[in-house]
């Protein structure tokens, strides 16, 4: 069989994974609009969602949906945590030492969840059953279809959130003229409270989505975490539809390489992808709003 | 480099000066005597006899083989010092070019069984020449891009060699690496090795010293206070960049071989992102732009992960947890804080007595 022939196949895979980078990538998109900070912890929360999902489900008994909720609540409060014990009192510390405590935060949840929840890979039942449906001739888990559907249902409330609210704007504010958001009343710790409260509700849904279709175990979330940075540099850094575009460039890139590189290979992909558009061009597909005016 | 709110007084400096009296007679002191930082001192004297004498003071097996790993882990921070103390810039992926170091070494000496300390001088060079073709178009970003770009260039690295089984033993990695041995005389006992690290180290430390008090190590500080300034005075600030990243790279090169000699495996587990982040930590909490600090660093982080490494699972996350305490409470470096408030506790005290003096 020649590599064309699971390209369809492969393609559809690839939008599903290109789905959860988007979200992933929103993430970080989401602290970076609110205060140019990086939070390399953001994969952490998307291995949280799913590992805490797991054992309230199978340890608590709790009922799926209510399972997942909580979850989410949890990653919430574990996303405020993080901005309130680790970056507010760096907040004036210059970018390496920011960058290494997020780093620190991310080393100190993994391996506090592999103490916690065990080292094996875990994995959630699908939401609707695990019959695959053909459709033309692929087939088609009912669990990429539900994530490539809710991830677009999120995708449009965080674009309310962020274009249509007072908060939204006043977060976006608080990032592009510090200034001027404490001239007319805005607190900006406050916003970057609210941004990493976000960030951390996005990366546990996304954990939630991801479980089923792949296996979490407490050192996932760090690849997936860098990967969706890579999709938000990718498609433009700090643009949401930067975010969005780059995740599902990313995933279906990546997915069609399996048909012509050796699979183990996979994983470099993504960082090709970024050290070439970081050479030729680091604004990102679409263009970004910080890079031109500022010094990165 | 120094905050503005470090010279108020505070009353919980007083509980400080005692410990911190004792710290500023032997730790590193960067704002007060950079300018002599190139010059031999008495200092220097009492810190080399202390490492030449410590195997012999204190004949502990143990003891000697951490102090092993801290030399190669001083080696990697003094050459990331280079880059990210002097220079100023970041960069996620050191682990890459000691593991290309520890890689060149396996090879040569395994299959192609090429003398130690010609595979000592290849790791360097190997690691400098990767890193120069990495470096020249990554290092025109800043910022948190250039450690992305430098962290997405390690990953690409532990890829690879997991994946090329055929040069690199895969997951596996490559087993049976010899001694570091020099015209017959072999390193092949704790002691042995210990003096062969420390010596190298001392080499690639002389090296550093005459270094900073060049031309190009003054570029290197101009470059991290302000690249518009230093083109403006007709310094080639993508070529410092570069000089100083290739340099770095080319310690690690000697570090990965010292560690491919003393471990005599090259295993990826090794090369990976922590070792970066550790490699990072030890320059950060020893100070920025100062060569003794990230020796001490090194090792204090050395000694603080092989104490934790009793608690099993329990150690990373204590680490990470000891890792953030400490860049909370210390971000400009350990030394540099401790001795920052000693200094002014001092000046604040011969003030006050100046005022009762003149009664005001």
């Amino acid at each position: 069989m020649t590599p064309w022939a699971h390209i369809p196949q492969l393609l559809f895979s690839g939008i599903t994974m290109g789905a959860i980078y988007a979200l992933v990538g929103l993430g970080f998109v989401t602290i970076a609009r609110a205060s140019q900070i990086i939070n390399f912890a953001q994969g952490e929360f998307v291995m949280l969602g799913g590992m805490i999902t797991f054992i309230l489900l199978k340890g608590g008994g709790m009922p799926y949906p209510l399972a997942a909720l909580v979850a989410v609540l949890l990653v919430i409060i574990i996303g405020f945590a993080l901005h309130i014990m680790v970056v507010y009192p760096l907040r004036k510390a210059s970018l390496p030492i920011l960058l290494m405590a997020t780093l620190g935060a991310s080393i100190f949840m993994s391996n506090t969840a592999a103490l916690v929840f065990g080292t094996l890979p875990r994995t959630l039942p699908a939401f609707l059953g695990n019959q695959p449906l053909q459709i033309g001739g692929i087939f088609v888990t009912s669990q990429s279809l539900f994530v490539v559907g809710a991830t677009f249902l999120l995708l449009i409330s965080l674009y309310l959130l962020s274009h249509r609210t007072m908060t939204g704007k006043a977060m976006e504010a608080s990032s592009t003229d510090s200034l001027g958001a404490d001239l007319t009343g805005i607190s900006r710790n406050l916003m970057v409270f609210l941004a990493f409260g976000v960030s951390a509700g996005m990366g546990a849904i996304a954990g939630i989505f991801i479980t089923p279709i792949f296996y979490t175990s407490y050192c996932a979330g760090t690849l997936i975490g860098l990967k969706g940075f890579v999709a938000a540099v990718l498609g433009g850094w700090g643009k949401n539809s930067g975010a969005i575009l780059g995740g599902f460039v990313l995933g279906v890139v990546e997915s069609l390489s399996v048909a012509f590189i050796p699979s183990g290979y996979k994983d470099a992909v993504a960082f090709v992808m970024l050290l070439l558009i970081l050479n030729f061009r680091p604004k990102g597909i679409l263009g970004s709003p910080f890079i031109d005016s500022r010094r990165w | 480099m120094v905050d503005s709110n470090q010279s108020e007084f505070r009353k919980r400096d007083l509980l400080y000066v005692l410990p911190l009296w004792l710290l500023s007679l032997i730790l590193p002191d960067p704002h007060l005597d950079y300018r002599q930082e190139g010059r031999f001192r008495k200092r220097d004297l009492f810190y080399s006899g202390a490492l030449l004498l410590l195997p012999i003071v204190w004949p502990n097996p143990h003891l000697h083989y951490v102090m092993i790993l801290a030399g190669i882990n001083a080696i990697l921070a003094l050459g990331l010092s280079l880059f990210l103390g002097y220079t100023g810039q970041i960069s996620l992926g050191h682990a890459a070019f000691f593991g290309t170091g520890a890689y060149t070494t396996a090879i040569l000496t395994t299959r192609y069984g090429f003398p130690p300390l010609v595979a000592f001088w290849a790791s360097a060079a190997a690691a400098a020449c990767l890193s120069y073709l990495i470096g020249r178009p990554i290092l025109k970003l800043k910022g948190y891009f250039l450690a992305l770009a430098t962290l997405g260039f390690g990953e690409i690295f532990l890829v690879v060699v997991r994946e090329a089984q055929g040069l690199t033993g895969g997951v596996i990695g490559i087993f049976g690496i010899p001694w570091f041995s020099v015209a017959g005389f072999s390193f092949d006992t704790y002691v042995k090795q210990y003096y062969l690290v420390w010596g190298v180290f001392m080499g690639l430390l002389l090296f550093c010293k005459n270094l900073i008090r060049s031309k190009m190590g003054r570029a290197f500080l101009a470059v991290a206070a302000s690249e518009d300034a230093a083109s403006s005075v007709g310094i080639k600030v993508a070529h410092i960049k570069l000089g100083a990243f290739v340099l770095g790279a080319a310690f690690a090169g000697f570090a990965g071989n010292l560690f491919a000699c003393v471990i005599s495996t090259a295993n990826p587990e090794a090369f990976g992102l922590n070792l970066s982040v550790l490699v990072i930590m030890m320059v950060i909490l020893g100070g920025m732009g100062n060569l003794y600090g990230p020796i001490a660093g090194a090792i204090f982080l050395t000694w603080l992960l092989d104490i934790l490494g009793k608690y099993q699972e329990y150690s990373l996350p204590i680490y990470a947890l000891i890792l953030i305490l400490l860049l909370i409470t210390f971000p400009d470096g350990i030394g540099t804080r401790l001795n920052i408030r000693f200094l002014y506790l001092i000046s604040y005290w011969g003030r006050k007595r100046r005022r009762e003096r003149l009664d005001i």
